[in-house]
């Protein structure tokens, strides 16, 4: 089971923003390791959040990606106390869902 | 030169006079000793030389600390928590802290690499189990985190409380520097999210730190007798007199990064080159400087410096610079070059003359996005009056 993402939802205005940094190798497949090895490819593939259960970002990420992403964006609407629930799913199809409360 | 040596006369008959009240003293005691075979009038003769050069001014210099300066000097926490003032911090105050100080920075996670490098990543459950961060050992991370590396943690509550904001040192309470270590600590998971540091459970919290064990102690700086930290290689004797220049700097390159002189924070005395102009000038003012005689090489060139600058410039343009020097504006803004933010010229440049207002609610409240997704933190404890009047500057444009 991988780490925990950290997730921080807030309400400015009518806008929420939320941030979230995931824990991930994200290792892109052209590497090779000290034997020469090439070290295969191991990423986040797709990213989803939804607020109250409605899915409001959806986003597929490659071998670009930073190693422990970090990932901004906001949407219309959410109240304080709402739920935002992001989960991803990595090449070995891993998962990992993590909640946070608007504030 | 009559006038003059009739002058030397007087003050020498007024210091012989002034010499017999003040034989006491303890500068003619030394002198007395070295001529205690001269007549009277030879050894006043001499100790009034060594009274009116140095006596009176030594006497006068300077006053003792008050408790009140010493306490606003001495505030350094030493790794036995020696020096930590009482007071307690929440992660969530922390937090709180973080987003409105710290985050434009640093990132809101502590992972930022934007501005400076990351303070947050790369320790493990394991590492502050064992107090040794595996990932300092061999190249599998990309470059070291300020948790990886830190074995005291006095030493990251003493340089938060000394040296953070960047743009505004000194300025967070005891309480808040409490509450932002917990928040980095958490974010690190070394604490849990309900964690409140303090005084009382800091020492207890160093424990937890995840590279505790990998501080080394036995080298020559804590014990002599231990191996040297450097190999003094510096010639001892029979050394060339004068430094000779091989190489430096070509002048197109130097101002690549804008004028260093401007780009260093307000706090302390070192500044870098003043760059804007080529390495002989900058050099000849120094060897003029130093050939002068009195005074050190450094003061010699900075008020030859102030004094060009003041000539080049218009007063009025200046004043202005120097309160963005002053409230340390020029750490991240040049006047023509991009720097961390868009430089004086561009920020003109985009929002044209009649922007006074904008620009002075924008440099209060600061800002992203704009610019580019670097922030900049708002500068509220700038005194209205001097942001209207960087504001009415930046919008006249005549840097």
């Amino acid at each position: 089971m991988a780490d925990p993402m950290r997730i921080r939802a807030q309400l400015k205005g009518d806008v929420t923003e939320v941030r979230v940094l995931m824990a991930h190798v994200m290792e892109t497949g052209q590497r090779k390791d000290s034997a020469g090895n090439v070290v295969p490819a191991f990423h986040i593939q797709e990213v989803t959040a939804t607020w109250n259960g409605k899915s409001v970002l959806t986003a597929q990420f490659g071998p670009a990606v930073s190693q422990n992403p970090v990932m901004n964006f906001s949407f219309k609407g959410g109240a304080k106390g709402d739920k935002v629930v992001v989960s991803w799913t990595d090449t070995k199809g891993d998962k990992r869902t993590d909640e946070a409360v608007i504030s | 030169m009559f006038r003059l040596l009739n002058a030397h006369s007087t003050g020498y008959d007024e210091r012989l006079r002034r010499c017999a009240t003040a034989r006491v003293r303890q500068v003619h005691v030394a002198v007395a000793r070295l001529a205690s075979i001269s007549s009277r009038a030879a050894l006043c003769a001499l100790s009034t030389v060594t009274l009116v050069s140095a006596a009176p001014i030594a006497a006068n210099l300077g006053r003792a600390a008050t408790p009140a300066e010493i306490r606003a000097w001495d505030i350094d926490v030493r790794p036995d928590f020696k020096g930590l003032p009482p007071g307690s911090g929440s992660v969530s105050k922390g937090q709180d802290v973080w987003e409105a100080k710290c985050e434009s920075c640093h990132g809101a996670f502590g992972e930022s690499n934007e501005v400076f490098t990351p303070v947050i990543g790369h320790t493990t459950a394991a590492d502050i189990k064992t107090g040794h961060v595996a990932a300092l050992r061999g190249e599998t991370v990309p470059q070291r985190t300020t948790l990886m590396k830190l074995s005291q943690l006095s030493t990251l509550w003493d340089y938060i409380n000394r040296a953070m904001p960047w743009n505004a040192p000194k300025t967070l309470t005891t309480d808040e520097v409490y509450a932002v270590t917990a928040f980095i600590l958490n974010l690190g998971d070394i604490v849990p999210a309900d964690f409140v540091l303090s005084d009382k459970n800091i020492a207890e919290t160093q424990n937890k730190l995840p590279n505790r064990n990998g501080i080394t102690l036995k080298h020559g700086m804590w014990n002599v007798g231990d191996k040297p930290d450097a190999q003094g290689s510096g010639c001892m004797k029979d050394c060339k007199k004068a430094a000779a220049i091989i190489s430096r700097m070509p002048d197109y390159a130097r101002n690549a990064h804008g004028n260093l002189a401007e780009q260093n924070r307000i706090v302390g005395a070192i500044r870098g080159a003043d760059t804007s102009r080529s390495a002989a000038t900058e050099l000849a003012l120094l060897t003029k400087g130093a050939s002068s005689g009195n005074g050190s090489m450094a003061n010699a060139s900075s008020s030859e410096r102030r004094g060009e600058t003041a000539a080049a410039a218009n007063a009025a343009n200046t004043a202005p610079l120097k309160l963005a020097q002053k409230h340390a504006c020029t750490a991240c803004h040049g006047v023509n070059n991009k720097l961390i933010g868009p430089s004086f010229t561009d920020i003109h440049n985009k929002y044209g003359a009649n922007s006074a207002t904008t620009l002075a609610a924008k440099i209060k409240a600061g800002g992203s996005g704009i610019w580019g997704s670097i922030a900049m933190p708002p500068q509220a404890h700038v005194p209205e009056p001097e942001i209207k009047a960087i504001a009415e500057w930046l919008a006249a444009g005549k840097f």
